[in-house]
């Protein structure tokens, strides 16, 4: 199955929100959908909700119109949002039976998502008596409840601890090797880089980079390589004496211990590196070619304004 | 259309088993109970406390008199009007009457020295006492018989000269506004009480709704005039419930009262005619839904409780003006001067106007009926309007919008709508 959103057109008033956005994203994969604040990340995922509608372009799944009827969706809202003074199951059963899930599937699924979440103790009582994690907990519960073919989450990690947090990474693992859409808007890049296959960057209202994480990467330059040793000073002299021709700059890094970051002229003087290092019996723990991190290239296709 | 049913079932049972309703229907139920029961408690008592005067003392008033002949005349009268209390006629002097006053051994002295003068001696004189006017006009009633007397009639053939009552009966052709006043101003003050009440039922649901951010899960499951519509009609079942389970009540126990122990005439200014009660339940539904409607799409536009009133304040005074005018016109008695007859045909007013005419005067079948349709057809395209307006407003956080806002923001929407469609 692939969601496509193509050339979505949305103003709110003189206000041009999205201007002709189209990404797509295919099923058992998930799809990172990043953006500074205010980029309208959230207005894209309402318009894929139907809450809003475009004021032109198309929400298509598999070339066909989006039937919301029969295509079920499970949002995340970044804003939690449940009633906080009635039961759980109570609101949970309600959601989902809006949803379209009658009585005895929403019973069920409320069962079985408060199992699987570790709440099944709560099930009575009131949302406002649990704590902040648990709340989400309950809240990514009604999200999943309708077990949605497309899945958005907005800032699912944040105030989850960390055995939460991988629980949470369990499930929405399974939801993609169950063959759901999942689509992700994170501003922890680490998230991103662990679960999801492509980015579509926002940035103004356009679409400034969408891609596969890993075939963006390549496309930058890999003239950067990294070394771990514990001889990391000597390697560094000797980088820079021995095999200049090769090298335009060998730095100690900052961030990383024991570690000589190597600028090469070419890309290709990779292995001569690594030859001349090998040769001189240097004790290497790491040979690598430095990537640019998913941070690096949000903030290079960001940084300029909204 | 199943997910309207699905928002108002779950809004009515929110509302049947949220605790503070729970705990009104009780309290309210037992102030029935209380006010139905209160007269007939208050009847025996007085009646027990009555049978045991008997045997204890009554209370002395004594009337010292120098200015007319006959003593039994003025101890008849007096104890007519004060069937009990002793009547002591006596000759003490001012001196010991003012102690024995003060001691408490008279309740309270009159000395009459002149045929129309006299001293009232107490011992606190109260602002409320009415002992003075009481007791002049039994002076002047003894007066006019010893007048009397003094042309050749007896005393007795005096005082049932002075002292004759008329009876009269009245029949009225059209509506009786006195038997009718009771029953209309309870229905009155229930249809008003119940339309402000359940349409803040609507409010407070929809603030917490936006408050608590639960909007956003639900607008993705529902379109908002679904939730809207949903929340209206639950909260108004709701609320109709309770009016229900309390007028049984009051039915109930006020029949069980009349029927005992309650005079004739009492009885006959609580009836409550079932056309009127009918008319009533008609007028909250119609009433409810045009506030609600109007409450549900302004608490929209809240994003906390305390933006709120500033938003709701004009409807409910728009109200509260119509509840002023409608229990002024009743207790003057002209339920159909002008300003009643066009209250009766404006949709926020026409409610409990019309009510009022329909219950305390004649009003003709076509006038109900047009009443009627124009509060349907404000109700379907206030609706419409809450609709949009709710459409906008639960996605809007921040400072509530001011109304020629709304009404750009509305015109925008319905120009983006229409474009979408052509455009599809």
């Amino acid at each position: 199955m692939e969601l496509k959103v193509q050339s979505v057109v949305k103003s709110f008033g003189e206000k041009e929100v999205l201007k002709n956005i189209s990404f797509s994203a295919q099923s058992g994969k998930a799809l990172g959908l990043l953006g500074r604040n205010g980029a309208g990340k959230t207005t894209t995922i309402r318009i894929i909700m139907g809450v809003f509608l475009a004021d032109s372009g198309e929400v298509l799944i598999d070339g066909k119109p989006i039937d919301r009827n029969k295509f079920q969706i499970g949002y995340l809202p970044e804003e939690r949002g449940l009633y906080p003074k009635k039961i759980i199951t109570e609101q949970l059963m309600y959601l989902a039976m809006l949803r379209g899930l009658s009585k005895k599937e929403a019973k069920d699924a409320c069962d079985h998502w408060l199992e699987r979440m570790g709440m099944s103790d709560y099930k009575n009582k009131k949302l406002e008596t649990l704590s902040k994690g648990n709340q989400q907990k309950i809240q990514l519960a009604a999200t999943l409840m309708c077990n949605p073919d497309l899945v958005i989450l907005d800032e699912p990690f944040s105030g989850l601890d960390p055995v939460n947090a991988m629980l949470l990474k369990d499930v929405i693992k399974e939801m993609i090797d169950g063959g759901a859409i999942v689509l992700f808007s994170s501003h922890q890049m680490n998230y991103i880089e662990e679960f999801c296959d492509s980015i579509a960057i926002l940035n103004g209202g356009k679409i400034v980079l969408n891609g596969r994480i890993s075939e963006i990467k390549r496309q930058y330059p890999r003239d950067t390589i990294a070394i771990t040793s514990s001889q990391y000073d000597k390697i560094s002299s000797f980088v820079i004496q021995k095999t200049s021709d090769c090298i335009e700059s060998a730095n100690v890094s900052k961030d990383e211990e024991n570690t000589v970051i190597i600028k090469l002229k070419n890309a290709g003087f990779k292995n001569r590196i690594m030859t001349a290092l090998a040769d001189n019996g240097f004790d290497i723990d790491c040979f690598k070619v430095c990537e640019p991190s998913l941070n690096d290239i949000f903030v290079e296709y960001t940084e300029d304004g909204i | 259309m199943k997910h309207i049913f699905q928002v108002f079932k779950f809004e009515y049972l929110s509302c049947i088993k949220n605790k503070a309703f729970i705990a009104v229907t009780i309290i309210l139920i037992a102030m029935i109970l209380l006010m139905s029961f209160l007269p007939a408690i208050i009847m025996s008592i007085a009646t027990s406390s009555g049978e045991s005067d008997e045997t204890e003392e009554k209370p002395v008033i004594a009337v010292c008199n120098t200015a007319y002949k006959d003593n039994k005349l003025i101890k008849d009268e007096f104890s007519a009007a004060y069937s009990d209390y002793d009547i002591k006629i006596t000759d003490e002097n001012t001196s010991q009457i003012e102690e024995k006053v003060d001691s408490q051994d008279y309740d309270f002295a009159v000395i009459i020295d002149q045929p129309l003068s006299y001293t009232y001696i107490t011992r606190n004189n109260s602002m409320f006492d009415e002992t003075s006017m009481t007791v002049s006009e039994i002076i002047k009633s003894i007066y006019k018989i010893n007048a009397l007397s003094e042309y050749g009639l007896s005393s007795e053939q005096a005082g049932k000269i002075l002292n004759v009552d008329v009876t009269s009966k009245t029949v009225s052709t059209g509506t009786d506004q006195t038997k009718n006043y009771i029953s209309t101003y309870v229905l009155i003050m229930v249809l008003y009480m119940a339309i402000i009440m359940y349409g803040q039922l609507v409010s407070n649901s929809v603030i917490t709704e936006k408050n608590s951010r639960a909007m956003e899960m639900l607008i993705t499951c529902a379109k908002p005039s679904h939730l809207m519509f949903g929340k209206v009609i639950g909260s108004g079942l709701a609320g109709l419930t309770q009016l229900v389970l309390i007028a049984a009540v009051g039915v109930a126990s006020v029949s069980t009262i009349t029927a005992s122990s309650l005079p004739n005439e009492i009885s006959s200014f609580i009836s409550f005619p079932v056309s009127t009660v009918i008319y009533a339940l008609i007028f909250f539904i119609l009433g409810y839904f045009i506030y609600a409607f109007l409450l549900a799409a302004l608490s929209s536009l809240a994003s906390r409780s305390e933006d709120l009133n500033t938003l709701i304040t004009p409807v409910m005074l728009l109200f509260v003006i119509a509840f002023i005018i409608v229990i002024v016109s009743l207790n003057s008695g002209s339920v159909d001067s002008i300003l009643m007859i066009v209250c009766s045909y404006i949709p926020f007013t026409a409610p409990i106007a019309m009510f009022t005419r329909i219950a305390m005067s004649n009003v003709a079948f076509w006038e109900i009926l047009l009443s009627i349709g124009i509060q349907v057809v404000s109700i379907y395209l206030l609706g419409l309007l809450a609709a949009a307006i709710y459409r906008l407003g639960v996605l809007m956080y921040g400072k509530p919008p001011k109304l020629s806002e709304i009404f750009g923001l509305l015109k925008e929407q319905h120009n983006a709508n229409k474009k979408i469609k052509q455009s599809n």
